[in-house]
């Protein structure tokens, strides 16, 4: 990428603006007697005693240790953008009592006791308590910006237009700022950018002027902070003292650079604190374009010179500053205390991706472009002869006649149906691109629908916006016109787009939107949208509202199929409808390290089913990162193969013979474990936990693993180190500990059942076959070990149970199947069942009524962690019990084929 | 036959499949363990080979064996026993009957027909290949022939040479005798003999400045790639300047120095020069239009509609702003500037060669200076025949030494073009030269490739043909072809493909594929599988 073809904060003027007032504070109080109390909230005015513009703020409770803040003008000149769809329902709230009131200061705090709000009036501050420990402080730093609207001065409209050039010529401004002196004082905002701006040849019109919100929040329980992806960078926010902030705007970048605050495809602006007693966050509901700035100590190395020196013990508490460009004041801070908690609670805001079908859970072989039908059963038949297992076959841009979406390229593919057929009649699927972009031409109905009904986003003078795009010129349907969504979504009804069956699954790519020829590759911020919104108001969403589009078209094609969507922009609460994967990333030993990285940020905010495209997109992978990267993402919740047009061709077999069976194993490793991923998202979708996780979710005391994003764990039961680093004959892993003494989980590696029961680093061995994953003892996991060509044929296949015991020789772990496909499970149709094992038995508990008919079966039970080794186990059912044989195989025991349906009560004795 | 044996296993194997007496126990195939007999295809594996499971799914590695009855019998993986899909046409591999009829008769019936097809195209492929054969066998006898002629030739014309070259010098000898007298005569006129000097002097200048720009690369070497972006070398006016051609100025080196090339390679190509300046009235009248598809072509300026429309996808992905739709084609980089380069110098070197006013010389010395011109001509025609032979002999040797087959059998094709179309392009095979492709609405032919080798695996060598360093690709590798050749009675392109960018995939036919022999014994090991 070329940086300079994206802002930076200085090139940004409401970014330099709100950013300026961090050297010398804001000054906004209450307005004594206006504060009012209810039943679950309480409100106020509030003032800026500079310029004396009025607010009002809001702080509601609600139901799961969560305080909703709003600020909003008192009474703008025009409503400001409030953001909507983003959140899964509206929240429930939670009954409050006031505790306190005093001259100036007011303790609210929920009715159970939990959680509290001081409320500061002069200067405005809220420091909010979990259990009587504070853990976030909103406006701490007084860095609370909002600039109202107002009419544009006479003279700004021939005003600097000036994106370039830093702060500005501040003589010129100073006599602006005079000649306004009359006017009431600090209503004029004295940046050349304020009313109009450019960068490179893009003029901004900014028609409303400024208009920004800015708000700080400590989190003085953290040591890091983490979270608003999209960035590739690291999973620990890094200090943004004397760079740039994170950047918070979708964007089609092309070539991305890792390690770097670069604004990316997706936004999500929901960070957490993290200390070894405390974990908080906060949801900064805006969708307007959005920096972050992240003051953490432990860059400052002034500061805690200072600190030592005063004998000061604490040093300055994390904080991070959020600056966006309009809409309002809208946080969501969520108390903890664990990590589990927040993510939980941040997932009841705004949902979780639903229960996936199955098959999206297996392997993904996609490619820019698989050339016609003849191809795609080439590849397809080419798995089969090399026993190699895939599920979904891609079709990228390509297949379309010209890049018009809904219709196919005829002399390439005549017959779509029948190749849809051949596919599912293996097992498989597939999946073709959908982008918005819609390619002016008069002979295609789509482009006709829109122009003629008026749906496509207009510019400020009315007309509809022309972009460049794939297609060459294009216009962008407003998605937020729910008409327009329902047209859309009636695109995908089987009576329409009939060159595809109700199992044809949709890519939706470049939704930033990608538009070549725009401001940063995306539309310019003066286009109008549905309720005369600015584009500049609601870029962050338009991505999110064309998914919502296509879910529900995907929805009413089949109702009883789950959809299967994969999105590149994604906003918070995206995850409701799609998958992510991480963009245009190159096929270089660094990007393959990020996929981790950046899949545990997305994880933690609310987008478990990532991935990265494996082998990289751009680039010729050399066939040994290809290989670690096929390993890597067999533990990442997407996973599918993807390259560049300009790309050499890489599947498997293309390979020297070693590659191909190296990247084998990792694929049927993947699907052993299917039964696990796919009761992790059921558990998702349940208890709003995310499928992967940074260590520090299960570990919160170990400051050790706080920052480590080369590992992973697979809900509590896997930890997984990919080996991402050229020719290595061994790695280091980190062995988290449960307590301050060092203390760790006994680990079990997944291939030998070896056991690791020391916390800390341990140095370990790696062949190219060698993917280091270990099970964690006191976990049970299902598995499925027989081989397929597609997770589908799988259904009816028997489980294995892997029981990996605790230093107390005790284990357990649960178990979700239905019919993999449909929303029966909805309607109880499925198996939900926990294993526990404790004194040499094995016992299973059905958590609700086990309705779904299955025929699987229970194949076998490997037990790892018995210090001796049982003679056989007996196994009973309904009172009636049989001999099972034990064998023993590395450092596991084998219990032999229990033959048990997965819905029949049991019980398994070993028998010494 | 039907011997009782364990489902999914062979005939072949059915022997090893027995309880051992007494305890009925049965080894793992790899004598891994003894399991009890029972425990055969019981839908759990216990031998690590799969040797247990041969009939379910149980085993990563088992194997399942379809009889196939009426058809061919197959060995299929046991992930595909039970999984819902018929993979024998007996329906063996999955038990529930609900899903797979028996379609092996039928099968069996297409496959023997196909059989019986491809049986007799391949004895009538064989027969034709035969003639090609024969013909090949031929041409290789008229190369052989030929050269032995050209041989013999060289040898006489050498002889003629050093009598010629004998002649020579003694006309030279005495024409410098009398040049040495006249100039002691002349003397007094020194100034033009200076002049006369410069010459050389000078051709050795303009040779310089030639050579630095050509040198494209400064290694202080002219090299055949650096020679071959100027279209001026095309001697045959076929838009490229080949290798072969590029290597003709060179004095069929790879590269050359200053030095050589001032002595040789600055003369070849200085009348072309000239002929480009228009100093020489070229000896026909140029193709016109050829001519100017030639030079139009390289700049590839987009005249359709169709053309006009952005297609970044199929350039690049550059994610920039791809407004400039007057972007230069990939194909149009090569030699455009060549092309272009402005007519200069056209008046200057004229006078060198006009205006310098030859001496007067004494009748004598005249006749002596004619006569050593005269032996100089005779020499130059005999060394001139002899670089032309040996020109031949070299391109017969070229020729011979492309691999033609075990029987000569795909001479013929030598000289052959087959082409293509689809949709966009005509696509054309020549074999054991190039092939290349050509816009269908217009445009510049794009070389995909040329002759390299055959690469076929095994004992498949002459299946599969490579054509390489075609045509450099916009941000990418040079074009590149393969070429997979099958039987038929005609030869054909019949398929072309671009799996990868920029590497090209032909199918093609031809009888010089067909061999009745290979394809009956592939038959039996086949038939022989069965029984």
């Amino acid at each position: 990428v070329d940086p300079n073809n994206f802002k930076t904060c200085e090139q940004s003027s409401f970014c330099r603006r709100s950013r300026k007032i961090q050297s010398s504070g804001s000054k906004y109080a209450i307005i004594p007697g206006t504060l009012n109390t209810y039943a679950d909230s309480l409100t106020a005015d509030l003032i800026n005693k500079e310029n004396h513009h009025q607010f009002t703020f809001k702080l509601e409770a609600l139901v799961g240790s969560t305080f909703r803040l709003q600020i909003d003008e008192k009474q703008p000149l025009h409503p400001r953008y409030r953001v909507e769809h983003a959140l899964k329902e509206e929240p429930k709230t939670a009954r409050i009592s006031v505790q306190k009131e005093t001259d100036g200061e007011i303790t609210i705090s929920t009715d159970d006791h939990k959680n509290k709000a001081v409320i500061h009036g002069d200067p405005f501050r809220i420091d909010f308590y979990e259990n009587d420990v504070l853990v976030v402080t909103a406006n701490a730093k007084n860095w609370l910006y909002f600039e109202h609207l107002r009419q544009k001065p006479a003279d700004a409209a021939d005003g600097h237009a000036d994106g370039e050039a830093g702060a500005g010529n501040a003589a010129a401004d100073d006599d602006q700022q005079q000649a306004e002196a009359p006017k009431s004082p600090g209503e004029a905002i004295d940046d050349p950018g304020a009313w109009e701006e450019n960068f490179k040849s893009h003029h901004d019109s900014k028609p409303n002027g400024p208009e920004a919100v800015a708000l700080d929040f400590s989190f003085p329980e953290a040591e890091v902070l983490f979270g608003i992806p999209e960035h590739a960078d690291n999973f620990v926010l890094r200090s943004t003292s004397g760079t740039d902030p994170y950047r918070l705007y979708n964007l089609d970048v092309f070539e991305y650079i890792v390690e770097s605050k670069m604004a990316l495809y997706g936004s999500v602006p929901v960070l957490y604190g993290h200390g070894p007693r405390r974990t908080a966050g906060v949801y900064w509901q805006n969708v307007a374009e959005t920096w972050v700035d992240i003051y953490t100590a432990e860059t400052n190395v002034v500061s805690s010179l200072v600190n030592f020196v005063s004998g000061s013990r604490k040093s300055p508490s994390p904080a991070a500053h959020f600056i966006s460009e309009s809409g309002i004041v809208d946080a969501f801070i969520v108390l903890g205390p664990k990590p589990i908690d927040v993510f939980k609670q941040y997932a009841a805001l705004t949902g979780t991706h639903p229960l996936p079908q199955l098959f999206s859970l297996g392997y993904h072989q996609s490619r820019w472009n698989y050339n016609d039908e003849r191809d795609v059963a080439s590849v397809s038949s080419k798995f089969d002869e090399y026993d190699i297992p895939m599920d979904t076959m891609w079709l990228d841009i390509e297949y379309t006649d010209g890049k018009r979406y809904f219709t196919w390229d005829k002399f390439k593919f005549p017959e779509p149906l029948t190749m849809v057929k051949n596919l599912t009649e293996l097992g498989r699927h597939l999946v073709v691109i959908i982008d918005p972009h819609v390619k002016r031409d008069t002979g295609y109905f789509f482009h006709n629908d829109c122009t003629e009904r008026g749906y496509y986003v207009k510019t400020r003078d009315g007309n509809d916006y022309e972009g460049w795009c794939w297609p060459g010129s294009s216009s962008y349907p407003d998605f937020f016109n729910p008409v327009v969504r329902d047209y859309y979504a009636g695109q995908y009804a089987l009576s329409k787009f009939n060159t595809v069956s109700e199992n044809t699954m949709i890519w939706n790519d470049m939704n930033e939107p990608s538009v070549f020829n725009g401001p940063e590759v995306t539309a310019p911020k003066d286009l109008v949208h549905y309720g005369n919104w600015e584009h500049r108001d609601v870029h962050n969403l338009y991505g999110h509202m064309h998914l919502m589009g296509t879910f529900d078209g995907l929805e009413k094609r089949d109702p009883n199929q789950r959809p299967f969507i994969l999105t590149r922009a994604h906003f918070a609460g995206s995850q409701r409808y799609a998958a992510i994967w991480t963009g245009d990333n190159t096929a270089e030993w660094s990007h393959l390290q990020h996929s981790i990285k950046m899949c545990l940020t997305e994880a933690v905010a609310g987008f478990s089913f990532c991935g990265a495209d494996v082998g990289g997109f751009f680039g010729n992978p050399d066939s040994e990162l290809l290989e670690r990267w096929y390993q890597t993402a067999t533990f990442l919740p997407f996973f599918r193969g993807h390259a560049h047009i300009d790309t050499k061709r890489r599947e498997p077999w293309l390979f020297p013979e070693r590659t191909r069976l190296v990247i084998r194993d990792a694929l049927l490793k993947r699907y052993s474990y299917l039964p696990l991923w796919y009761t992790s998202f059921y558990e998702l979708e349940l208890k709003n936990e995310p499928v992967i996780r940074p260590l520090l979710t299960h570990y919160p005391a170990d400051k050790e693993c706080f920052a480590i994003d080369n590992q992973l764990l697979v809900q509590d039961r896997l930890l997984v180190r990919p080996v991402m680093q050229q020719g290595v004959s061994k790695v280091d892993v980190y062995f988290p500990a449960i307590d301050d003494k060092k203390n760790g989980d006994y680990w079990y590696d997944v291939d030998t059942y070896q056991r690791q029961e020391r916390a800390g680093y341990e140095s370990v061995p790696v062949t190219e076959y060698k993917i280091p994953v270990w099970q964690r003892g006191g976990s049970i996991l299902p598995k499925k070990e027989r081989q397929r060509r597609a997770s589908t044929l799988m259904l009816h296949d028997p489980y294995t149970l892997i029981v990996c015991l605790d230093r107390q020789g005790k284990a357990e772990g649960t178990l979700y199947l239905d019919d993999e496909k449909s929303y029966d499970y909805r309607q109880g149709q499925y198996i939900y069942v926990n294993y526990e094992f404790a004194h040499n038995q094995l016992t299973n508990r059905f958590i609700g009524k086990p309705k779904y008919k299955s025929s699987s079966w229970i194949e076998r039970v490997v037990i790892a962690g018995l210090s001796t080794v049982p003679q056989s186990a007996t196994i009973t059912v309904n009172g009636v019990s049989q001999q099972l044989e034990v064998l023993q195989q590395d450092h596991a025991v084998i219990v032999r084929k229990p033959g048990i349906k997965m819905n029949v009560d049991f019980a398994i004795k070993l028998n010494y | 036959g039907d011997v009782p044996r364990p489902r999914g296993v062979s005939l072949a194997m059915a022997p090893l499949y027995q309880p051992r007496g007494g305890d009925n126990s049965w080894t793992c195939l790899d004598g891994s363990r003894t399991i009890k007999f029972t425990h055969i295809n019981d839908d759990y594996c216990d031998c690590a080979d799969g040797s247990d499971e041969p009939g379910t799914s149980a085993c990563a590695k088992g194997q399942f064996y379809c009889i196939n009855k009426g058809h061919q019998p197959m060995i299929i993986p046991s992930s595909r026993v039970q999984d819902g899909i018929c993979d024998c046409c007996d329906g063996s591999d999955e038990l529930d009957a609900r899903g797979c009829p028996n379609t092996c008769s039928v099968l069996g019936a297409a496959a023997a027909a196909q059989r019986r097809q491809d049986a007799e195209l391949h004895k009538r492929g064989t027969e034709k290949r035969k003639e090609m054969i024969a013909q090949g066998n031929k041409l290789k006898l008229e190369r052989e022939a030929r050269r032995a002629d050209l041989e013999k030739r060289i040898l006489e014309q050498e002889q003629l040479k050093s009598e010629k070259e004998q002649l020579k010098l003694n006309a030279e000898a005495l024409e410098s005798e009398a040049i040495d007298t006249f100039k002691e005569q002349q003397r007094e006129l020194d100034a033009e003999t200076a002049h006369a000097e410069e010459e050389p002097q000078q051709m050795r200048q303009e040779a310089s400045l030639s050579f630095v720009r050509y040198d494209a690369n400064k290694d202080g070497f002219v090299e055949v790639t650096e020679l071959m972006v100027d279209m001026n070398l095309d001697r045959d006016r076929n838009g490229v300047v080949t290798v072969e051609e590029a290597k003709y100025f060179l004095d069929e080196r790879d590269r050359v120095d200053l030095d050589a090339f001032v002595t040789l390679t600055w003369p070849r190509i200085k009348p072309l020069k000239m002929l480009a300046e228009g100093l020489f009235q070229p000896p026909q009248a140029p193709e016109e239009d050829e001519h100017i598809e030639a030079t139009t072509e390289g700049v590839a300026i987009p005249t359709t509609e169709e053309q006009r429309e952005p297609q970044p996808s199929e350039e690049h992905a550059d994610h920039e702003p791809a407004i400039d739709s007057d972007e230069a084609d990939e194909e149009g980089d090569e030699d455009q500037y060549d092309d272009e380069e402005p007519d200069v110098g056209v008046g200057e070197a004229q006078p060198d060669a006009e205006n310098a006013s030859p001496p007067v010389y004494d009748p004598e010395t005249q006749r002596l200076i004619e006569q050593a011109n005269e032996a100089r001509n005779a020499f130059e025609e005999v060394d001139r025949t002899i670089r032309e032979i040996k020109q031949e002999v070299k391109e017969i040797d070229e020729q011979s030494g492309k691999d033609y087959g075990l029987h000569e059998e795909w001479a013929v094709l030598d000289g052959e073009c087959h082409a293509f179309e689809d949709r966009e392009y005509i696509y054309t095979l020549c074999p054991f030269d190039r092939a290349s492709q050509k816009p269908r609405n217009g445009g510049a032919e794009t070389t995909l490739g040329r002759w390299d080798q055959w690469i076929g695996e095994g004992n498949n060598k002459y299946s599969t043909q490579r054509y390489a360093n075609g045509a450099g690709c916009w941000n990418g590798p040079q074009r590149s072809a393969i070429i997979h050749i099958t039987c038929a009675l005609e030869s054909r392109v019949t398929a072309v493909s671009e799996p990868n960018r920029c590497e090209y995939y032909f199918e093609f036919e031809t009888p010089a594929a067909c061999d009745n022999e290979a394809f009956q014994q592939a038959q039996d090991e086949n038939l022989h599988d069965e029984l």
